[in-house]
Protein backbone atom coordinates (compact mmCIF):
# COMPACT_ATOMS: atom_id res chain seq x y z
CA UNK A 1 0.00 0.00 0.00
CA UNK A 2 2.83 2.22 1.03
CA UNK A 3 4.24 1.82 -2.14
CA UNK A 4 1.17 2.58 -4.36
CA UNK A 5 1.02 6.13 -2.04
CA UNK A 6 4.12 6.64 -2.32
CA UNK A 7 4.47 5.85 -6.27
CA UNK A 8 0.89 7.55 -6.83
CA UNK A 9 1.56 11.03 -4.97
CA UNK A 10 5.61 10.92 -6.26
CA UNK A 11 4.03 10.75 -9.65
CA UNK A 12 1.34 13.59 -9.25
CA UNK A 13 4.06 15.61 -7.66
CA UNK A 14 6.32 15.22 -10.21
CA UNK A 15 3.81 16.37 -13.39
CA UNK A 16 2.87 19.59 -10.98
CA UNK A 17 6.50 20.13 -10.50
CA UNK A 18 7.08 19.93 -14.20
CA UNK A 19 4.19 21.91 -14.70
CA UNK A 20 5.38 25.11 -12.13
CA UNK A 21 9.08 25.28 -13.72
CA UNK A 22 8.97 26.64 -17.13
CA UNK A 23 9.55 24.53 -20.39
CA UNK A 24 11.29 25.50 -23.21
CA UNK A 25 14.06 27.87 -24.08
CA UNK A 26 14.18 31.24 -25.08
CA UNK A 27 12.82 32.17 -27.99
CA UNK A 28 15.54 33.49 -30.41
CA UNK A 29 15.91 34.44 -34.16
CA UNK A 30 18.16 35.90 -36.86
CA UNK A 31 16.73 39.96 -37.63
CA UNK A 32 18.04 41.65 -40.39
CA UNK A 33 19.80 44.97 -39.38
CA UNK A 34 21.44 46.78 -42.23
CA UNK A 35 23.13 46.33 -45.84
CA UNK A 36 27.04 46.30 -45.09
CA UNK A 37 27.19 49.79 -47.33
CA UNK A 38 24.91 51.66 -45.24
CA UNK A 39 27.51 51.17 -41.79
CA UNK A 40 31.30 52.68 -42.62
CA UNK A 41 33.97 51.38 -40.72
CA UNK A 42 33.97 53.29 -37.08
CA UNK A 43 30.47 54.11 -37.21
CA UNK A 44 27.74 51.93 -34.86
CA UNK A 45 23.80 52.32 -35.29
CA UNK A 46 21.31 51.18 -32.25
CA UNK A 47 19.37 47.99 -32.77
CA UNK A 48 16.15 47.32 -30.77
CA UNK A 49 14.97 43.80 -30.19
CA UNK A 50 11.63 42.52 -29.64
CA UNK A 51 12.25 41.78 -26.18
CA UNK A 52 13.20 45.90 -25.42
CA UNK A 53 17.04 44.95 -25.15
CA UNK A 54 18.90 47.69 -27.21
CA UNK A 55 21.87 46.51 -29.06
CA UNK A 56 24.88 48.72 -30.72
CA UNK A 57 25.85 47.13 -33.79
CA UNK A 58 29.31 48.87 -34.47
CA UNK A 59 31.03 48.31 -37.88
CA UNK A 60 35.12 47.82 -36.78
CA UNK A 61 36.78 47.43 -40.16
CA UNK A 62 36.12 47.57 -43.46
CA UNK A 63 35.58 43.57 -44.02
CA UNK A 64 33.07 42.22 -45.33
CA UNK A 65 32.28 39.07 -42.92
CA UNK A 66 30.59 38.84 -39.23
CA UNK A 67 34.03 39.72 -37.48
CA UNK A 68 34.18 42.32 -38.70
CA UNK A 69 31.01 44.15 -37.17
CA UNK A 70 30.02 44.24 -33.23
CA UNK A 71 26.57 43.74 -31.83
CA UNK A 72 27.05 44.72 -27.69
CA UNK A 73 24.12 44.04 -25.50
CA UNK A 74 22.86 47.18 -23.85
CA UNK A 75 22.29 44.58 -20.74
CA UNK A 76 24.65 45.26 -17.47
CA UNK A 77 26.00 41.88 -17.42
CA UNK A 78 25.78 42.00 -13.44
CA UNK A 79 22.32 42.16 -12.83
CA UNK A 80 20.14 42.69 -15.48
CA UNK A 81 19.61 46.63 -16.31
CA UNK A 82 20.18 48.90 -19.25
CA UNK A 83 22.95 50.60 -19.98
CA UNK A 84 23.07 53.89 -21.76
CA UNK A 85 26.22 56.08 -23.65
CA UNK A 86 27.47 58.92 -21.84
CA UNK A 87 29.03 60.44 -24.37
CA UNK A 88 30.73 63.16 -21.91
CA UNK A 89 32.58 60.36 -20.59
CA UNK A 90 32.93 58.22 -23.43
CA UNK A 91 31.20 55.00 -21.27
CA UNK A 92 28.09 52.72 -20.99
CA UNK A 93 27.01 53.71 -17.31
CA UNK A 94 24.48 51.28 -15.53
CA UNK A 95 22.70 53.25 -12.70
CA UNK A 96 21.61 50.13 -10.70
CA UNK A 97 25.24 49.60 -9.36
CA UNK A 98 27.45 52.01 -11.04
CA UNK A 99 28.93 49.51 -13.32
CA UNK A 100 30.99 51.59 -16.31
CA UNK A 101 31.96 49.80 -19.74
CA UNK A 102 33.90 51.23 -22.89
CA UNK A 103 32.91 51.25 -26.29
CA UNK A 104 33.72 47.54 -26.98
CA UNK A 105 31.98 46.60 -23.58
CA UNK A 106 35.31 46.03 -21.28
CA UNK A 107 34.21 46.64 -17.89
CA UNK A 108 36.37 49.91 -16.57
CA UNK A 109 34.50 50.26 -12.98
CA UNK A 110 32.18 48.78 -10.41
CA UNK A 111 31.09 45.60 -9.82
CA UNK A 112 31.81 44.27 -13.30
CA UNK A 113 34.81 45.27 -13.26
CA UNK A 114 35.45 43.90 -10.24
CA UNK A 115 33.79 40.37 -11.61
CA UNK A 116 35.63 41.23 -15.52
CA UNK A 117 32.19 41.25 -17.01
CA UNK A 118 31.83 42.50 -20.57
CA UNK A 119 28.99 43.49 -22.19
CA UNK A 120 27.07 40.41 -23.88
CA UNK A 121 27.69 40.04 -28.05
CA UNK A 122 25.13 39.31 -29.89
CA UNK A 123 26.54 36.50 -32.83
CA UNK A 124 25.81 38.36 -36.26
CA UNK A 125 26.56 36.99 -39.54
CA UNK A 126 26.03 38.14 -43.25
CA UNK A 127 24.40 36.91 -46.02
CA UNK A 128 24.26 38.18 -49.55
CA UNK A 129 25.58 41.68 -48.13
CA UNK A 130 23.20 42.12 -45.41
CA UNK A 131 23.87 42.10 -41.61
CA UNK A 132 22.28 39.63 -39.25
CA UNK A 133 22.20 39.82 -35.67
CA UNK A 134 20.57 36.85 -33.36
CA UNK A 135 18.52 38.13 -30.52
CA UNK A 136 15.65 36.64 -28.35
CA UNK A 137 12.11 37.38 -29.93
CA UNK A 138 9.89 36.85 -26.85
CA UNK A 139 8.66 40.70 -25.94
CA UNK A 140 6.73 41.65 -22.71
CA UNK A 141 5.82 45.31 -24.23
CA UNK A 142 5.30 44.79 -27.54
CA UNK A 143 7.10 46.79 -29.59
CA UNK A 144 8.58 47.97 -33.70
CA UNK A 145 10.93 45.05 -34.13
CA UNK A 146 12.64 47.09 -36.99
CA UNK A 147 13.27 50.16 -34.40
CA UNK A 148 16.21 51.88 -35.23
CA UNK A 149 18.27 56.00 -34.52
CA UNK A 150 21.22 56.93 -35.74
CA UNK A 151 24.66 55.46 -33.92
CA UNK A 152 25.41 56.99 -30.37
CA UNK A 153 28.77 54.74 -29.50
CA UNK B 1 -32.20 31.32 24.34
CA UNK B 2 -31.65 28.76 26.70
CA UNK B 3 -32.31 26.18 23.39
CA UNK B 4 -30.33 27.61 21.44
CA UNK B 5 -27.25 27.70 23.85
CA UNK B 6 -27.96 23.95 24.38
CA UNK B 7 -28.25 23.10 20.30
CA UNK B 8 -24.84 25.10 20.28
CA UNK B 9 -23.83 23.10 22.91
CA UNK B 10 -24.66 19.92 21.52
CA UNK B 11 -22.35 20.87 18.73
CA UNK B 12 -19.63 22.39 20.10
CA UNK B 13 -19.12 20.84 23.33
CA UNK B 14 -16.56 23.05 24.66
CA UNK B 15 -17.79 24.14 28.26
CA UNK B 16 -17.14 28.21 29.20
CA UNK B 17 -14.66 27.02 31.95
CA UNK B 18 -12.56 25.34 29.20
CA UNK B 19 -12.76 28.06 26.62
CA UNK B 20 -11.84 30.69 29.52
CA UNK B 21 -8.57 27.94 29.95
CA UNK B 22 -7.81 28.04 26.40
CA UNK B 23 -7.86 31.45 26.14
CA UNK B 24 -6.64 32.48 29.38
CA UNK B 25 -2.89 32.04 28.82
CA UNK B 26 -0.99 33.53 31.95
CA UNK B 27 1.08 36.57 30.62
CA UNK B 28 4.24 37.48 32.08
CA UNK B 29 3.35 41.32 33.83
CA UNK B 30 6.79 42.64 31.55
CA UNK B 31 4.31 42.56 28.73
CA UNK B 32 2.11 45.37 30.42
CA UNK B 33 4.97 47.14 28.76
CA UNK B 34 3.92 48.11 24.93
CA UNK B 35 7.61 47.30 23.37
CA UNK B 36 6.96 43.61 24.61
CA UNK B 37 3.80 43.13 22.39
CA UNK B 38 5.43 44.24 19.32
CA UNK B 39 4.73 40.53 18.30
CA UNK B 40 1.05 41.13 17.65
CA UNK B 41 1.78 44.42 15.72
CA UNK B 42 2.40 42.60 12.60
CA UNK B 43 -0.51 39.67 13.19
CA UNK B 44 -3.17 42.94 13.13
CA UNK B 45 -1.18 44.47 10.33
CA UNK B 46 -1.46 40.62 8.23
CA UNK B 47 -5.16 40.97 9.09
CA UNK B 48 -5.46 44.50 7.19
CA UNK B 49 -3.18 43.62 4.21
CA UNK B 50 -5.63 40.34 3.64
CA UNK B 51 -8.59 42.67 3.46
CA UNK B 52 -7.12 45.58 1.73
CA UNK B 53 -5.44 43.00 -0.50
CA UNK B 54 -8.65 41.00 -1.22
CA UNK B 55 -10.35 44.48 -2.01
CA UNK B 56 -7.66 45.15 -4.56
CA UNK B 57 -7.59 42.17 -5.95
CA UNK B 58 -11.00 42.61 -7.33
CA UNK B 59 -9.42 45.62 -10.02
CA UNK B 60 -6.04 44.45 -10.60
CA UNK B 61 -4.78 42.16 -13.64
CA UNK B 62 -1.66 40.57 -13.91
CA UNK B 63 -0.50 40.74 -17.25
CA UNK B 64 1.86 43.55 -18.43
CA UNK B 65 -0.51 44.93 -21.04
CA UNK B 66 -2.97 45.71 -18.26
CA UNK B 67 -1.17 46.08 -14.67
CA UNK B 68 -0.21 49.42 -14.64
CA UNK B 69 -3.51 50.59 -16.29
CA UNK B 70 -5.75 48.32 -13.89
CA UNK B 71 -3.68 50.31 -10.72
CA UNK B 72 -4.09 53.60 -12.19
CA UNK B 73 -7.55 52.79 -12.30
CA UNK B 74 -7.70 51.62 -9.15
CA UNK B 75 -5.71 54.66 -7.60
CA UNK B 76 -7.44 57.35 -9.63
CA UNK B 77 -11.15 56.18 -10.37
CA UNK B 78 -12.27 53.81 -8.16
CA UNK B 79 -13.98 54.87 -5.27
CA UNK B 80 -11.46 54.90 -2.53
CA UNK B 81 -8.95 52.98 -4.41
CA UNK B 82 -6.20 55.50 -3.24
CA UNK B 83 -7.28 55.18 0.27
CA UNK B 84 -7.54 51.29 -0.12
CA UNK B 85 -4.49 50.95 -2.14
CA UNK B 86 -2.20 53.46 0.31
CA UNK B 87 -3.63 51.24 3.63
CA UNK B 88 -2.15 48.61 1.69
CA UNK B 89 1.22 49.92 0.75
CA UNK B 90 2.16 51.42 4.39
CA UNK B 91 0.59 48.44 6.69
CA UNK B 92 3.21 46.50 4.81
CA UNK B 93 5.85 49.02 5.29
CA UNK B 94 4.67 49.08 9.16
CA UNK B 95 4.70 45.11 9.44
CA UNK B 96 7.91 44.60 8.38
CA UNK B 97 8.91 47.76 10.42
CA UNK B 98 7.16 45.83 12.95
CA UNK B 99 8.35 42.55 12.62
CA UNK B 100 12.42 43.87 11.94
CA UNK B 101 11.49 45.71 15.74
CA UNK B 102 10.25 42.00 17.03
CA UNK B 103 12.95 40.13 15.91
CA UNK B 104 15.67 42.78 17.67
CA UNK B 105 13.62 42.47 20.49
CA UNK B 106 13.76 38.70 20.71
CA UNK B 107 17.02 38.97 19.78
CA UNK B 108 18.64 41.22 22.41
CA UNK B 109 16.32 39.42 25.63
CA UNK B 110 17.99 35.89 24.44
CA UNK B 111 14.13 34.90 24.13
CA UNK B 112 15.25 32.47 21.81
CA UNK B 113 17.11 30.37 24.20
CA UNK B 114 16.67 26.62 24.71
CA UNK B 115 13.60 25.29 24.54
CA UNK B 116 12.30 28.27 22.11
CA UNK B 117 15.10 27.64 19.05
CA UNK B 118 12.30 26.46 16.76
CA UNK B 119 10.44 29.26 17.34
CA UNK B 120 13.31 31.93 16.51
CA UNK B 121 13.79 29.55 13.24
CA UNK B 122 9.58 29.67 12.66
CA UNK B 123 10.10 34.02 13.36
CA UNK B 124 13.33 33.92 10.56
CA UNK B 125 10.85 32.42 8.22
CA UNK B 126 7.65 34.69 9.02
CA UNK B 127 10.31 36.91 8.19
CA UNK B 128 11.79 36.24 4.87
CA UNK B 129 8.09 35.22 3.75
CA UNK B 130 7.21 38.95 4.35
CA UNK B 131 10.01 40.70 2.72
CA UNK B 132 9.62 38.16 -0.47
CA UNK B 133 5.55 38.81 -0.07
CA UNK B 134 6.90 42.70 -0.04
CA UNK B 135 9.01 42.26 -2.86
CA UNK B 136 6.14 40.63 -5.01
CA UNK B 137 3.57 42.90 -3.86
CA UNK B 138 5.96 45.86 -5.33
CA UNK B 139 6.68 43.93 -8.08
CA UNK B 140 3.33 43.81 -9.42
CA UNK B 141 2.91 47.56 -9.94
CA UNK B 142 4.25 47.30 -13.23
CA UNK B 143 6.04 50.74 -12.62
CA UNK B 144 9.67 51.48 -14.21
CA UNK B 145 10.66 50.51 -10.59
CA UNK B 146 9.03 47.73 -9.74
CA UNK B 147 10.10 45.93 -13.34
CA UNK B 148 13.73 46.86 -12.80
CA UNK B 149 13.34 45.62 -9.05
CA UNK B 150 12.09 42.25 -10.34
CA UNK B 151 14.52 42.17 -13.12
CA UNK B 152 17.25 42.89 -10.88
CA UNK B 153 15.99 40.44 -7.82
CA UNK B 154 16.00 37.48 -10.52
CA UNK B 155 19.44 38.24 -12.17
CA UNK B 156 20.36 37.94 -7.98
CA UNK B 157 19.25 34.66 -7.47
CA UNK B 158 20.56 33.42 -10.66
CA UNK B 159 24.19 34.55 -8.71
CA UNK B 160 23.09 31.66 -6.45
CA UNK B 161 25.35 29.01 -6.15
CA UNK B 162 23.31 25.50 -7.32
CA UNK B 163 19.87 26.80 -6.88
CA UNK B 164 20.34 29.91 -8.60
CA UNK B 165 19.37 29.17 -11.99
CA UNK B 166 16.66 27.12 -11.07
CA UNK B 167 15.27 29.91 -8.43
CA UNK B 168 15.46 32.47 -11.35
CA UNK B 169 13.70 30.57 -13.59
CA UNK B 170 10.55 29.66 -11.40
CA UNK B 171 10.44 33.05 -10.36
CA UNK B 172 10.53 34.58 -13.78
CA UNK B 173 8.48 31.66 -15.47
CA UNK B 174 11.48 31.73 -18.11
CA UNK B 175 15.10 33.19 -19.09
CA UNK B 176 13.88 36.58 -18.20
CA UNK B 177 11.32 38.65 -17.71
CA UNK B 178 8.70 38.17 -20.08
CA UNK B 179 4.38 37.72 -20.33
CA UNK B 180 3.94 34.74 -17.93
CA UNK B 181 6.16 36.78 -15.11
CA UNK B 182 3.44 38.79 -13.53
CA UNK B 183 0.81 36.12 -12.95
CA UNK B 184 3.69 34.11 -11.42
CA UNK B 185 4.66 37.27 -9.02
CA UNK B 186 0.76 37.63 -8.38
CA UNK B 187 0.10 34.17 -7.14
CA UNK B 188 2.99 34.66 -5.18
CA UNK B 189 2.06 37.38 -3.20
CA UNK B 190 -1.66 37.17 -3.07
CA UNK B 191 -1.79 33.04 -2.63
CA UNK B 192 1.46 31.28 -1.67
CA UNK B 193 2.89 33.33 0.67
CA UNK B 194 -0.04 34.35 2.43
CA UNK B 195 -0.87 30.81 3.02
CA UNK B 196 2.35 30.19 4.20
CA UNK B 197 2.17 33.26 6.68
CA UNK B 198 -1.34 31.97 8.05
CA UNK B 199 0.67 28.58 9.05
CA UNK B 200 3.67 29.74 10.16
CA UNK B 201 1.85 32.04 12.33
CA UNK B 202 0.10 29.07 13.73
CA UNK B 203 3.03 27.18 14.41
CA UNK B 204 4.42 30.64 16.23
CA UNK B 205 1.24 31.02 18.70
CA UNK B 206 1.17 27.14 18.97
CA UNK B 207 4.87 26.98 19.84
CA UNK B 208 4.51 30.58 22.53
CA UNK B 209 1.61 28.18 24.15
CA UNK B 210 3.63 25.29 24.61
CA UNK B 211 6.78 27.21 26.05
CA UNK B 212 4.49 29.60 27.63
CA UNK B 213 6.22 33.74 27.27
CA UNK B 214 9.42 33.78 27.85
CA UNK B 215 9.78 35.13 31.45
CA UNK B 216 11.85 38.80 32.45
CA UNK B 217 10.96 38.81 36.36
CA UNK B 218 11.62 42.81 37.35
CA UNK B 219 13.63 42.90 40.17
CA UNK B 220 12.22 45.83 41.97
CA UNK B 221 8.86 43.65 41.55
CA UNK B 222 7.37 43.04 45.25
CA UNK B 223 7.74 39.35 45.85
CA UNK B 224 4.39 39.14 47.01
CA UNK B 225 2.28 40.24 44.01
CA UNK B 226 1.44 38.34 41.50
CA UNK B 227 3.78 37.87 38.64
CA UNK B 228 1.36 37.02 35.93
CA UNK B 229 -1.85 38.60 34.60
CA UNK B 230 -4.90 36.85 32.37
CA UNK B 231 -4.33 37.16 28.51
CA UNK B 232 -8.30 37.48 28.10
CA UNK B 233 -9.54 40.37 29.11
CA UNK B 234 -6.33 42.75 30.42
CA UNK B 235 -4.29 41.44 27.01
CA UNK B 236 -6.65 41.51 24.72
CA UNK B 237 -7.15 44.89 25.70
CA UNK B 238 -3.60 46.08 25.63
CA UNK B 239 -3.44 44.74 22.03
CA UNK B 240 -6.57 45.78 21.25
CA UNK B 241 -5.48 49.43 22.19
CA UNK B 242 -2.21 49.00 20.13
CA UNK B 243 -4.49 47.86 17.53
CA UNK B 244 -6.19 51.35 17.00
CA UNK B 245 -3.82 53.36 17.59
CA UNK B 246 -2.44 51.62 14.68
CA UNK B 247 -5.27 52.13 12.47
CA UNK B 248 -5.02 55.83 13.36
CA UNK B 249 -1.20 55.89 12.21
CA UNK B 250 -2.46 53.56 9.14
CA UNK B 251 -5.56 56.24 8.07
CA UNK B 252 -3.18 59.16 9.28
CA UNK B 253 0.10 58.14 6.56
CA UNK B 254 -2.48 56.85 4.24
CA UNK B 255 -4.21 60.21 3.75
CA UNK B 256 -1.39 62.25 4.11
CA UNK B 257 1.33 60.67 1.97
CA UNK B 258 -0.48 58.38 -0.40
CA UNK B 259 0.50 55.89 -2.95
CA UNK B 260 1.13 57.16 -6.14
CA UNK B 261 1.69 56.35 -9.73
CA UNK B 262 5.79 56.27 -11.08
CA UNK B 263 5.98 56.26 -14.45
CA UNK B 264 5.10 53.11 -16.50
CA UNK B 265 7.70 50.12 -16.90
CA UNK B 266 9.66 50.60 -19.91
CA UNK B 267 12.17 47.15 -20.72
CA UNK B 268 14.23 49.89 -22.98
CA UNK B 269 15.50 52.10 -20.43
CA UNK B 270 16.50 51.92 -16.55
CA UNK B 271 15.88 54.33 -14.85
CA UNK B 272 18.63 57.09 -13.89
CA UNK B 273 18.02 56.33 -9.85
CA UNK B 274 17.06 53.09 -8.88
CA UNK B 275 16.01 52.15 -5.66
CA UNK B 276 14.15 49.25 -3.85
CA UNK B 277 11.97 49.82 -1.60
CA UNK B 278 13.57 50.95 2.20
CA UNK B 279 13.44 46.99 3.75
CA UNK B 280 16.07 46.11 0.63
CA UNK B 281 18.95 49.13 0.67
CA UNK B 282 20.96 47.16 2.90
CA UNK B 283 21.34 44.25 0.41
CA UNK B 284 21.73 46.57 -2.15
CA UNK B 285 24.15 49.01 -1.03
CA UNK B 286 26.19 45.83 -0.33
CA UNK B 287 25.83 44.56 -4.16
CA UNK B 288 27.57 47.81 -4.65
CA UNK B 289 30.16 47.25 -2.66
CA UNK B 290 31.45 43.82 -3.59
CA UNK B 291 31.44 41.70 -6.72
CA UNK B 292 28.05 39.87 -7.29
CA UNK B 293 29.40 36.34 -6.30
CA UNK B 294 30.73 37.61 -2.88
CA UNK B 295 27.94 39.62 -2.06
CA UNK B 296 25.39 37.19 -2.58
CA UNK B 297 27.30 34.34 -0.90
CA UNK B 298 27.91 36.64 1.84
CA UNK B 299 23.88 37.50 1.98
CA UNK B 300 23.32 33.55 1.67
CA UNK B 301 25.76 32.66 4.82
CA UNK B 302 24.49 36.07 6.91
CA UNK B 303 21.04 34.54 6.15
CA UNK B 304 22.03 31.25 7.48
CA UNK B 305 23.82 32.53 10.61
CA UNK B 306 20.71 34.25 11.66
CA UNK B 307 18.83 30.69 11.27
CA UNK B 308 20.94 29.19 13.11
CA UNK B 309 21.69 31.73 16.21
CA UNK B 310 19.79 29.87 18.84
CA UNK B 311 23.07 27.63 18.28
CA UNK B 312 25.71 29.46 17.45
CA UNK B 313 24.79 31.68 20.46
CA UNK B 314 25.78 28.65 22.61
CA UNK B 315 29.06 27.88 21.23
CA UNK B 316 29.99 31.63 21.57
CA UNK B 317 29.44 31.82 25.06
CA UNK B 318 30.52 28.19 25.82
CA UNK B 319 34.00 29.57 23.67
CA UNK B 320 34.37 33.02 24.95
CA UNK B 321 32.63 32.85 28.40
CA UNK B 322 31.18 36.04 27.73
CA UNK B 323 27.68 35.68 28.56
CA UNK B 324 26.35 38.78 26.33
CA UNK B 325 28.62 38.11 23.64
CA UNK B 326 25.50 38.09 21.42
CA UNK B 327 24.27 41.80 22.61
CA UNK B 328 27.81 43.27 21.45
CA UNK B 329 27.47 41.34 17.93
CA UNK B 330 23.50 42.59 17.77
CA UNK B 331 24.80 46.06 18.42
CA UNK B 332 27.54 45.77 15.85
CA UNK B 333 24.97 44.36 13.12
CA UNK B 334 22.43 47.20 14.24
CA UNK B 335 24.53 49.62 13.67
CA UNK B 336 25.75 48.06 10.16
CA UNK B 337 22.60 47.75 8.98
CA UNK B 338 21.51 51.04 9.92
CA UNK B 339 24.60 52.60 8.74
CA UNK B 340 24.18 51.02 5.28
CA UNK B 341 20.81 51.60 5.27
CA UNK B 342 20.73 55.61 6.12
CA UNK B 343 23.91 55.33 3.14
CA UNK B 344 22.13 54.26 0.41
CA UNK B 345 19.09 56.48 1.13
CA UNK B 346 21.22 59.43 1.36
CA UNK B 347 22.91 58.83 -2.29
CA UNK B 348 21.60 58.42 -5.61
CA UNK B 349 24.23 56.17 -7.07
Amino acid sequence: MSVGVVGGYGTLGYMLGNFVYPSGESNRGWMFVCTLDTLAPGASLDFTAPDGAKIVVARQESGETAESFLALSSVCPHLGCQVHWESQDQRFFCPCHNGAFDRQGNPLSGPPKAANQSLIRFPLKVEQGLLYVEVPLESVVPRDANHRESGVA
Amino acid sequence: MGQMATWLHERIPVSGGQLAELTNEPVPNHLKKWWFCLGGTPAYLFVVQIVTGILLALYYQPTPAAAFESVRYITEQASFGWFIRSLHKWAATLMIAAMILHQMRVYFTAAYQRPRELNWIIGMCLLMATLLTGFTGYSLVFEQLSYWGATVAANISDAAPVVGGFAKRMLLGGEQYNERTLSRLYILHAAVLPGTIVLLVICHIAQVRMHGVTEFPDPDEPVDQPRHFDFFPDHMLTELMIGLALMIVLCALATIVPATMGPKADPLTTPEIIKPEWYFYVSFRWLKLFSLSFAVISSGFIVCAMFLWPWIDSLLRRITGVQDISVYIGILATCLLVGLTVWEAAVAH
